[in-house]
């Protein structure tokens, strides 16, 4: 059967077709896809966990009773996750354990790009990179039969542009039924990592790596493709892609297995061509372990260390190098310049929007649209911030964020500000999923040193940036079946904070009432947001319109952000097919002149 | 599998997040793999949220599986749900063969409420698209949505326009069971949208 298939609908169909039998991951772009197809097989347990390192947790767990596992999570995931990860790599596994961990070159939808192979190197398990959708299906046979043969988790590691992009597919194999029994084998000295059991199993670690160097030697996963012999590329993942568009008659090493590398294979290859490069996105990772063998190679001198390649950048790189003459792609057109931009926003009737805009107008930090210096410099609040759709709002006109750092850090980061002297207000803005992610940790922190920070917790019922997957407060499994709701409100009470209250997220008189007394309260102080992401809202209700006759454009709607309302021949105007109507009005409320009505309202 | 007029041929599917641009590939990729050509589909970031914009690569070969992403000034076709965004694919991957195919709405930027460069005229817009592609066709694919009952069939629309034109490999035949398959609920509703641009690009 072929099928066009991104490279995480393949990676889940491989995982399928390879009989796991339990998957877990937490939401992170570019990865969240490969549970979201998972969950649709009836015959798997798939759950999304509270954080990466659950996930890795149940997962472990999971591989120690004696089933194929697979973990999913996007690369800055396996930060979080890292101390599972470490201990996997010690106890082995008993049922395969597949990590997939997914980079994000580029930096498309993350606070960072780093390379994770380099955790590999420091847990010393092995690293496959498919590249492109059929591999990925591919390799994930191959990633639990070497996870079981060599007794470690394997990892696989993806990028966006694998990820997301699609590609035809032979899903050529079929599910296994399931093979022996579930079982947990108990065995202290595997299972029990005591310091007097770690020490035995360190060893076995290394001779594992021994071993899986010699696997990778002969392992058809690690290929030459034979051409000329002046230019010999070695080369992974998509960045195998580019190359081999750019240098059609180069000869190539191609490696599907990344970690540990197959010395062998790539001294035979580096004696048969005269120049030997290699080429791979974001660090040394390849060039620094072969340069480390004594064999002499380039690659980072004109590839950049930094952001995705393309067939353009590794073409522009070769010219650079001598290695080309002129690109391979001649240059476009140039035409006409100052085109607007459509930089992302927060959606007409999202449940975020309300709340910034009264910290923003409360810290004084609203940008007038034709003001050149931004007013959050000069703010009486601090708004500390965290990861999802809301981070948006750091962005003119709002300007209602000062920090972002990682998944869970708002709250930590107001209350170290407050610890330090400052004193201002300090506002710690978290979504409902980043909250249960790992907000609670922070604010039992806050609880027990006695912070005096607010803590907004937006909740929008859903984990909207990365496409509304369920999550602990929802309700709902990850396989769409009703599940135990953990409410915020009494996790919030339950770990000990006295001040919280709940309010509507479209109520502009609640939201204001909320921030001041939380403001103003000498204690620590919890808001939670309450209101539906818009997106997920199927009825729109009645539009709303600008009464041109009664507006005097001081234009503080335009200050909301929202994307429905514009400026066309110097009138304010509300688009009515992105205008969600009755569930928001905001702009209604703030609107000092009456002057926003429901499209009804005029002709009445 | 009749030739491609471009072998790999590289097609842009432009618009602003909402309108519907991933479903335009998805129909028209899934069509071209049951053909049983080579499909690589990849796309722009981050398409999650309204109002960005969103490039869809589509790259067909009888031959090769391509890379995902075109090379800067090598679009074969750009198909554009919005006249800015087809200008700014131009401006990009735009060359003297590229063949444009537009719908001629305009989607206002948030740049365009006083916090940034003005929206283009729309004349100044569309001349600028024809005088920098080898063949345009301009499809009023949201007013003709508008008039089959709603607007959000303009893709299917401006799919019906594309395959019209003779430009893919693909025919009503080869569509049908791709758009069955997609709306289930509403198979002759999207099939009249689609017959519609048929018309429009035959006009």
């Amino acid at each position: 059967m072929k099928r066009l298939l991104s490279g995480n609908e393949a990676l889940a169909w491989g995982a399928y077709h390879a009989g796991a039998r339990v998957a877990t991951a937490y939401p992170g772009t570019p990865s969240t896809e490969i549970l979201e197809t998972i969950a649709r097989f009836d015959d798997i347990y798939a759950e999304w966990s509270t954080n990466e390192k659950v996930a890795m947790e149940v997962a472990l767990g999971a591989c120690y009773a004696g089933v194929r596992t697979i973990v999913s999570m996007k690369h800055v995931g396996l930060n979080v996750a890292a101390d599972p990860f470490m201990a996997a790599s010690i106890t082995g596994v008993n049922g395969g354990l597949v990590l997939i961990c997914a980079d994000d070159p580029g930096t498309h939808s993350s606070q960072s790009e780093q390379d994770n192979r380099h955790y590999a190197r420091l847990a010393k398990v092995p690293v496959l990179e498919p590249s492109d959708s059929q591999e990925a299906y591919d390799m994930m046979a191959i990633a639990f039969d070497i996870s079981e043969q060599f007794d470690t988790l394997v990892m696989v590691r993806t990028t966006t542009r694998i990820s997301h992009s699609k590609s035809v597919v032979d899903l050529s194999r079929s599910r296994p039924a399931p093979t022996g029994e579930v079982g947990f084998p108990r065995n202290v000295s595997k299972y029990v990592m005591l310091p007097v059991n770690a020490r035995f199993r360190h060893p076995l670690v290394e001779e594992r790596m021994v071993k899986l160097a010699g696997f990778a030697e002969t392992s058809p996963l690690n290929r030459v493709e034979s051409g000329e012999r002046n230019l010999g590329v070695i080369t992974s993942g998509v960045a195998y892609q580019y190359a081999r568009e750019v240098f059609p008659d180069a000869s190539f090493l191609k490696l599907g297995i990344t970690h540990p590398l197959p010395r062998e294979l790539i001294r035979r290859f580096a004696g048969q061509v005269d120049r030997l490069v290699v080429i791979e996105e974001l660090d040394p990772f390849l060039e620094e372990g072969i340069r480390a063998m004594g064999v002499e190679v380039t690659g980072k001198d004109f590839i950049p260390l930094v952001g995705e390649l393309s067939t353009d950048v590794v073409g522009k790189g070769a010219v650079s190098a001598g290695i080309l003459t002129e690109p391979p792609v001649p240059p476009g057109i140039t035409a006409v310049a100052d085109l607007p931009k459509r930089p992302p926003l927060l959606c007409p009737g999202c449940p975020h929007t309300g709340m910034f805009f009264v910290l923003a107008s409360m810290g004084q930090r609203l940008k007038p649209p034709d003001s050149g210096d931004n007013p959050a410099k000069k703010s009486n609040l601090i708004i500390t911030g965290d990861i999802g759709c809301y981070t948006l709002a750091t962005y003119p006109p709002l300007n209602a964020m000062d920090t972002t750092a990682c998944m869970g850090a708002s709250i930590g980061q107001a209350l170290g500000m407050e610890k330090a002297g400052i004193d201002t207000n300090i506002v710690a803005v978290i979504g409902d999923s980043t909250f249960l992610h790992s907000g609670i940790t922070p604010l039992v922190d806050a609880v027990y040193n006695e912070g005096k920070i607010t803590v907004v917790i937006l909740d929008n019922g859903t984990t909207a940036m990365t496409g509304h997957q369920e999550h602990p407060g929802t309700g709902v499994s990850a396989q769409g079946n009703k599940a135990t709701k953990v409410e915020l409100e009494n996790v919030v009470r339950g770990v000990g904070v006295s001040d919280v209250r709940v309010v509507d997220a479209f109520n502009m008189k609640e939201l204001r009432a909320a921030a001041r007394s939380a403001l103003a309260s000498p204690e620590l102080a919890v808001i939670i947001v309450r209101g539906a992401c818009a997106v997920g809202v199927p009825q729109r209700g009645e539009p709303r319109v600008v009464d041109a006759g009664k507006c005097n454009r001081c234009d503080v709607c335009l200050l909301i952000g929202c994307p429905a309302i514009q400026t066309v021949d110097d009138k304010v105007y509300i688009d009515t097919t992105l205008c969600v109507g009755d569930i928001c009005t905001i702009c209604q409320q703030v609107c000092p002149q009456k002057a926003i009505t429901p499209v009804t309202g005029e002709t009445e | 599998m009749k030739a491609l007029m471009k072998d790999p041929l590289s097609l842009i599917v432009i618009g602003v997040a909402g309108q519907g641009n991933v479903v335009t590939s998805y129909l028209i990729c899934n069509a071209l793999v049951r053909e049983g050509y080579l499909v690589t589909f990849g796309q722009s970031y981050p398409p999650q949220q309204r109002g960005g914009s969103v490039i869809n690569y589509i790259r067909v070969s009888t031959e090769i599986q391509t890379s995902p992403i075109i090379p800067e000034g090598r679009a074969d076709v750009i198909v554009a749900m919005e006249p800015v965004e087809a200008m700014r694919m131009l401006n990009q991957y735009g060359n003297p063969d590229v063949i444009t195919m537009v719908n001629p709405r305009p989607i206002q930027a948030i740049d365009t409420t006083g916090l940034g460069v003005e929206y283009p005229s729309l004349d100044k817009i569309m001349e600028d698209i024809r005088g920098l592609s080898a063949r345009t066709w301009v499809v009023n694919a949201t007013e003709e949505a508008q008039k089959l009952g709603n607007a959000i069939m303009a893709n299917v629309v401006l799919v019906g326009a594309l395959v019209g034109s003779g430009v893919l490999p693909l025919d009503r035949k080869s569509m049908e069971p791709v758009i069955a398959e997609r709306f289930p609920k509403a198979v002759e509703l999207n099939m009249s949208a689609f017959d519609r641009g048929v018309e429009l690009v035959k006009q």
